[in-house]
């Protein structure tokens, strides 16, 4: 048992962290606290983003500042669909040496960084997607017979168009599973463009600075692993995760009605990280509740999927989720 | 206690949704008592169910750390509290830094915690449902069901009403043999009778009510029995016809026979002065045959009473072979005969015991001071003497019994008079009223006689029997014939009793058929009537009898010289009720015609 004081100053330190990196990102990026704590979450639980939404609303740029403010390498990734794996992993070639002998040497490919952005994810093939899905889980790469792994810290930020479907390969149940969170990338508000049309289109250019170094980014996802789970928080997470399930425990009539499968129990792990994290940036020792249901939405709403009715009626995954918190009670007997 | 008022909420629409309709249907309809109960009992179940809900939810366990979340949620802690609650359950040696940081955490926060504001306790808001169907229910207790019963009427008092006159009749009648007693079993019996007229009179007594009470009187005075009286007459005459034997009892024997009882004793206590005088002493043999007729006098009631017994043993024998020789064949019809006559005659004489078992209880004590004088008698004279002085005391006692007897029996013919009067009033309702008190007013010569006759004679017309029946009749044939005109009811004064009433039967028609249940000849159609009459003797002293009652007619029914024609003309009137032969439908009308015209003080 270490003492709790260094505990305290273990968190006040992440807490200063934390708001360093948040004023560094906002001189660039203009508003989206959500998306941004969404993100930092994913990068502080060691997990994977998908960020659903329309072009232009600054989602390579955020990736491109987180790296940048934390020090990390940063590759970005446009899929296609004839993006073949060998693309985004690396490729295997013939290279002379300088005393002129011919050796293969691996190339890596753009996977080989510790914020990976993988524009458009669903325009590649499912070939090519489920190449990216062991980098992701295994947080290495096997190419021939050699595994190579990456380096630590390392995030996928996958984004996606949720408008154009022509000719997109939607992603599979499994690898949308391995996704921390699916943070939805609202539209701005005419404030926040003002503020962006302001920065981007004067001559004045914004430069961020590094706040945080890869060590820090370890030592505070260590942090976050230390956090305390009381049983009754990690019972409730559960008790959400059984209500996700058509006539699971606790399953209001909407859910028995529109999800054809609930979430897996990574949902119930993200949803546990991600309270960590949250109660971490409010200054807290443990998790509670409270957070738990704060990172209820963006942990399950890809991991739900809808029946055909469902999906006929355009139902949306967070209003199940909704349902499914306010029904269930914060103590049961 | 959240628990248990949201469980009570929850239940007690049911008690009180059942509770209002149950009473509902219980106000609107007639249940049976034990519908009723059954009801009761049910809202009684339901009650007791919903306390026990609310009971048992307050007893169950409540969710564990449901209070610490309730304290956090108010405070806005975020778990803090329940959080480090739940890690300080840890062991110590699985708690990280973090989590003793979260222990100091929260605990440090426990003096800001206000458990009451955090955990109130609301009132749930499903008692709107209760204080629902609360207000329906006392709606329904209020709500009064006006149910029509229709009850019976209330039982109407219908006094008994007699006529003044008829009332004072009978007062005086009380308060005539009040004063004329001295018996306290007679003064007894008049009391209740004059508070029997006082109650008639004061109108406290309905018709049954007054009939009952003088059935009871009746049975009362009824009590001393005609029987009693013969056996005690038989007994005297006896006791007469043994006394007669003897020279100097001659006078007290007669006086016995003829039922003199003070004149007997008067008798008696003579012949003992007689004896204790010695210069008057009868001879030794008159002596001897007194206390012989006495000995005997003393022991008549006895050998009667031994010879009936004898006469009955005899007879009983005589039934038995009777009894026996039915039996035999050919007997049979002779013996059956015979058998009907001796029963006939032990019956006789059955009575006859009785009556002599009565006369010897009643004679008992005189029976036994004449046996004390007829032993004396023969010892000493003096002794005897008093012994039938005495004698003379005892037959005081009976004659004393037998005078209160004899009110008793007067006051039970008044009661009977009383009884009959009220009987004919109420026979035939209120016409017969009307009737009757026409007639009373007839009987005292009252005015529009000839105009009561004239209505009154029409129904006669058929049955002849009216009261207004043209029968012209000569009441009394004295010196001068006094013709009274206006029908048998009394005609009344030819002045105030008008120009009709004055002429006898105008307008009336004598019956053409005869009422079986009447006794007599039928009413001649030709309209032949039978005179009556009545001798009188003139002495030529004071008024006419005509006189007389023409007075009493004018004046009143007052005066002494109408008090005297009114006892002759009842007394004749009396015999010929008892020797005639009268309808007996009109013996009641002249008894009742002599009740009204009374003389009055």
């Amino acid at each position: 048992m270490t003492d709790p004081d260094t505990a305290r100053r273990d968190v006040e330190e992440f807490l200063k962290k934390i708001g360093a990196l948040r004023e560094e990102i906002g001189r660039v990026i203009v508003g989206n606290r959500e998306v941004i704590d969404g993100v930092l979450t994913c990068m502080l639980s060691g997990s994977h983003a998908l960020l659903e939404g329309v072009p232009g609303l600054g989602k390579t740029m955020l990736v491109r500042t987180l790296a940048q403010v934390m020090g990390l390498e940063f590759t970005r990734i446009q899929f296609t669909p004839d993006l073949m794996p060998a693309d985004i992993i690396g490729t295997v070639v013939l290279d002379e040496t300088a005393d002129g002998k011919h050796v293969f040497e691996f190339r890596k490919g753009p996977v080989f960084a510790n914020i990976v952005l993988a524009d458009e994810v669903n325009r590649a093939t499912p070939k090519t997607q489920s190449a990216l899905l062991e980098a992701m889980q295994e947080h290495r790469v096997t190419v021939g017979r050699t595994t190579h792994a990456l380096e630590e810290p390392y995030c996928v930020l996958a984004t996606q168009n949720p408008l154009e479907m022509e000719g997109t390969y939607p992603l599979p149940e499994a690898q949308l599973d391995r996704f921390f969170f699916k943070l939805e990338v609202p539209f701005p508000s005419r404030e926040e463009l003002h503020t962006i049309l302001e920065r981007t289109t004067s001559e004045a250019e914004t430069h961020v600075t590094q706040v945080l170094t890869r060590e820090d980014m370890l030592s505070m996802q260590a942090l976050v692993r230390r956090v305390p789970v009381a049983r009754h928080v990690r019972d409730y997470a559960i008790r959400v995760l059984q209500a996700t399930h058509p006539h699971g425990e606790g399953a209001p009539s909407a859910v028995n009605r529109f999800v054809r499968t609930g979430a897996s129990p990574r949902g119930v792990q993200a949803m546990l990280l991600a309270a960590k994290v949250r109660a971490l940036f409010e200054g807290r020792f443990a998790a509670a509740i409270d957070d738990v249901k704060a990172a209820a939405r963006p942990a399950l709403r890809h991991r739900m999927l809808l029946s055909f009715e469902g999906e006929a009626e355009g139902v949306r995954p967070d209003t199940l989720i909704g349902d499914i918190l306010g029904s269930i009670p914060s103590s049961k007997d | 206690m959240r628990a248990f008022l949201r469980r009570f909420a929850l239940w007690l629409p049911l008690p009180l949704g059942y509770s209002a309709a149950a009473l509902a249907l219980l106000k609107v309809t007639t249940a049976s008592p034990g519908a009723q109960r059954a009801a009761l009992g049910v809202g009684l179940a339901l009650g007791a169910l919903t306390l026990g809900m609310a009971v048992h939810a307050l007893a169950r366990r409540p969710a564990r750390w449901a209070g610490s979340l309730a304290l956090d949620e108010h405070h806005g802690l975020s778990d803090r509290i329940t959080s480090a609650l739940a890690l300080l359950g840890r062991p110590e040696s699985e708690r990280t830094a973090l989590s003793e940081a979260a222990i100091e955490d929260g605990l440090a926060l426990v003096e800001r915690l206000d458990p009451r504001r955090a955990v109130p306790v609301p009132i749930p808001r499903e008692f709107a449902v209760s204080l629902l169907l609360g207000g329906l229910l006392l709606g329904v207790v209020w709500f009064e069901v006006r149910v029509t019963r229709l009850l019976p009427p209330p039982p109407s008092f219908e006094p008994l009403v007699m006529a003044a006159d008829d009332l004072e009749l009978f007062s005086d009648i009380a308060q005539r043999m009040t004063d004329k007693s001295d018996d306290p079993d007679s003064l007894a019996a008049i009391r209740r009778f004059n508070a029997l007229v006082e109650d008639i009179a004061a109108r406290r007594l309905e018709r049954r009510e007054a009939f009952e009470r003088m059935s009871e009187l009746e049975a009362e005075l009824a009590k001393s029995a005609d029987i009693d009286r013969e056996a005690r007459e038989l007994g005297l005459e006896g006791l007469a016809r043994e006394l007669q034997r003897s020279g100097l009892a001659k006078t007290a024997a007669q006086a016995l026979e003829e039922k003199r009882l003070a004149d007997a004793a008067k008798a008696l206590r003579e012949l003992a002065d007689k004896l204790k005088k010695k210069g008057q002493a009868p001879s030794k043999s008159e002596l001897e045959r007194l206390r012989g007729a006495v000995e005997r006098a003393s022991r008549q009631s006895g050998e009667r009473l031994a010879a009936v017994e004898q006469r009955r043993r005899e007879l009983n024998d005589e039934k038995q072979s009777l009894l026996k020789r039915k039996s035999q064949p050919g007997q049979a019809d002779k013996a059956e005969a015979k058998l009907g006559e001796n029963q006939r005659k032990l019956e006789r004489l059955e009575r006859d015991q009785q009556r002599a078992e009565r006369a010897a209880r009643q004679l008992s004590d005189l029976d036994r001071q004449l046996a004390e004088a007829a032993k004396d008698l023969a010892k000493d004279t003096q002794q005897g003497a008093e012994d039938i002085n005495r004698s003379a005391d005892e037959l005081d006692k009976v004659e004393k019994r037998e005078m209160s007897e004899k009110e008793k029996r007067e006051l039970l013919e008044r009661l009977r008079e009383m009884k009959e009067l009220l009987r004919q009033q109420g026979q035939a309702g209120q016409e017969r009223m009307k009737q009757m008190r026409r007639f009373g007013q007839r009987a005292r010569g009252g005015g529009g006689g000839g105009d009561e006759g004239e209505q009154s004679g029409k129904p006669g017309s058929k049955s002849g029997r009216g009261l207004g029946q043209s029968t012209r009749i000569e009441q009394v044939q004295v010196p001068r014939i006094v013709q009274v005109p206006g029908g048998s009811a009394g005609g009344g004064d030819p002045k105030s009793g008008g120009d009709k009433g004055n002429e006898p039967g105008s307008g009336v028609q004598a019956g053409s058929t005869h009422d079986d249940h009447l006794a007599g000849d039928a009413t001649t159609p030709k309209g032949e009537t039978h005179d009556v009459s009545a001798a009188a003797v003139d002495t030529g002293q004071g008024s006419a009898s005509a006189e007389v009652i023409h007075g009493a007619a004018e004046r009143g029914f007052v005066g002494k010289a109408y008090r005297d024609v009114y006892v002759d003309y009842q007394t004749v009137a009396e015999q010929s009720l008892e020797h005639d032969q009268i309808p007996p439908g009109y013996r009641f009308y002249v008894r009742r015609y002599f009740q009204l015209i009374r003389p009055r003080e």
